[in-house]
């Protein structure tokens, strides 16, 4: 289980600073996946950063007793220097994986299907081949909910098939908080929808009526937009 | 369902993880890095010598042939300025790491200090059995107190680099201005000039300079019959040491997101 208790999030500029997540509490469940619906700037991915521990609300706190992933398919997180099997190495250390590290390897270079290029340094790795890489290495972890910010979409065809078929498995045992727009993705991974509208977080038990909120809310004319 | 880890348990993990990959960078990104490790202090030690030689024609300072006096002082030194810039760069280095919310800015930091206190130990040490070999008088006659005055300049390293490493990823231009000073420091820190050459009035102000106390302190510990600045003290050295790494921490604590959110 999540616990978000009393968030508040802002970020600081020029022009003030109004709250982009206001007083929200919210139970995320676990083994239950979660879709995060909302306008541009909503908060969506901000939301998704605290909760994975990459970024700190300003007031109130993240409880999470269970194991949660990073946000699945970053590119931030490997160093370019290093080859890819030293990059996986790393993080399977950092996670604590004892024993488990040759067999992590061996699923991450299996899955990511980069061949060689698995002992090279990662900077030269095109963007694709390190999205393989991420992905891979994301779902070679036994967590217990999954962070995705709209992941499902890297690679070409065939590894996209493939990497949908390997999510669609992993989120079977595991719970899934995932931001995205495509509304397709959301109603087939998702069961639970939190809509995020003005700071506030709504939750609903189904994705459709998250997704019929988000819809009637930017379908409605706004008073306050002005033509110019 | 995994059971969460304890923060011990995460930290040690990250540490280890850290650790063997500074030091695979550290040894092997360089092409002959091991080579260099120990070609640079000898070089440098080689032309100190060298200038020393050409320069002044006395043989001894404070009682002590000057090539075991020198290199005593260098590595004191370099064990404190490495330790400070390597830190500089550490957050920096690790940016992507702290995607992975277990990777906090201050373990970076901790991991080079420690691996280059070890690896100028180890380099110190083996130059100490070199010397015993080549009959230069290197062997500490106090080897604890040596011990102790030179895990003291660790620390003060390690405090510098701490509180360093934070300021200057919020302002960029600190880490400038350490880099240039850090060529003068080792000018007036009695590391290839003695301190009592300079007049009383000079001395007193350079005096306040941790550091000075640490080298002459160290070369106290190795020669027996050496004559050291006087108004030396370990307190004074203790208590640089100490606060340099509390205020390291503190800010360490204060700034840690804003380092990672950067």
């Amino acid at each position: 289980m999540i616990s978000i208790r009393n968030l508040y999030k802002r970020y600081h500029n020029h022009h003030g600073s109004d709250w982009v997540l206001k007083d929200i509490s919210i139970d995320i469940p676990t083994g239950v996946s979660v879709g995060l619906l909302g306008r541009n700037g909503a908060g969506k991915s901000t939301l998704l950063r605290i909760i994975g521990g990459m970024d700190t609300p300003d007031r109130g706190e993240v409880i999470r007793d269970c194991r949660v992933s990073w946000p699945i398919g970053i590119s931030g997180g490997f160093q370019g220097s290093m080859t890819g099997r030293q990059n996986v190495k790393f993080v399977a250390r950092v996670h604590g994986s004892g024993k488990d590290i040759e067999r992590i390897i061996h699923f991450v270079e299996e899955f990511a299907e980069i061949g060689k290029a698995f002992d090279e340094p990662v900077k030269t790795y095109s963007s694709g081949m390190r999205s393989r890489l991420s992905f891979g290495l994301s779902l070679a972890f036994d967590f217990d909910v999954f962070l995705s910010d709209e992941a499902t979409s890297v690679g070409d065809r065939a590894f996209k098939e493939k990497a949908t078929k390997a999510f669609k498995e992993r989120i079977g045992q595991a719970g899934l908080i995932i931001v995205s727009h495509g509304e397709a993705i959301l109603k087939d991974l998702c069961q639970a929808g939190i809509w995020l509208d003005q700071g506030k977080a709504h939750w609903f038990d189904d994705i459709n009526e998250a997704i019929a909120a988000y819809h009637e809310s930017t379908d409605k004319p706004k008073h306050n937009m002005k033509i110019k | 369902m995994l059971l969460p880890r304890t923060p011990w348990q995460v930290t040690r993990a990250v540490w280890h993880a850290l650790f063997l990959r500074e030091a695979l960078a550290r040894t092997t990104m360089d092409r002959m890095a091991w080579f260099w490790m120990l070609l640079e202090p000898i070089a440098l030690i080689a032309m100190m010598v060298g200038i020393r030689a050409v320069i002044s024609s006395g043989q001894h300072i404070g009682g002590v042939h000057f090539i075991p006096w020198l290199i005593c002082g260098l590595f004191s030194f370099f064990l404190f300025r490495e330790n400070m810039m390597r830190s500089i760069g550490a957050i920096n280095a690790n940016k992507g790491l702290f995607a992975y919310r277990q990777v906090k800015p201050i373990d970076p930091v901790f991991i080079r200090c420690y691996l280059e206190g070890m690896l100028k130990s180890f380099i110190f040490i083996l130059f100490i059995i070199v010397g015993m070999l080549l009959e230069i008088d290197l062997v500490p006659a106090d080897p604890l107190g040596a011990l102790f005055i030179w895990l003291l300049l660790w620390m003060l390293g390690i405090g510098a680099g701490l509180t360093l490493s934070v300021l200057s990823e919020l302002v960029p231009e600190i880490g400038r201005v350490v880099q240039l000073t850090s060529m003068p420091l080792i000018l007036i820190s009695s590391v290839m000039i003695p301190l009592n050459y300079l007049p009383h009035e000079i001395q007193q102000y350079l005096m306040l300079n941790p550091i000075v106390h640490g080298v002459e302190s160290l070369r106290a510990c190795f020669f027996e019959s050496y004559r050291a600045i006087q108004g030396i003290s370990i307190v004074y050295l203790s208590v640089w040491a100490l606060g340099s790494v509390s205020l390291g921490l503190l800010l360490h604590l204060r700034f840690a997101m804003r380092l990672k959110a950067q």
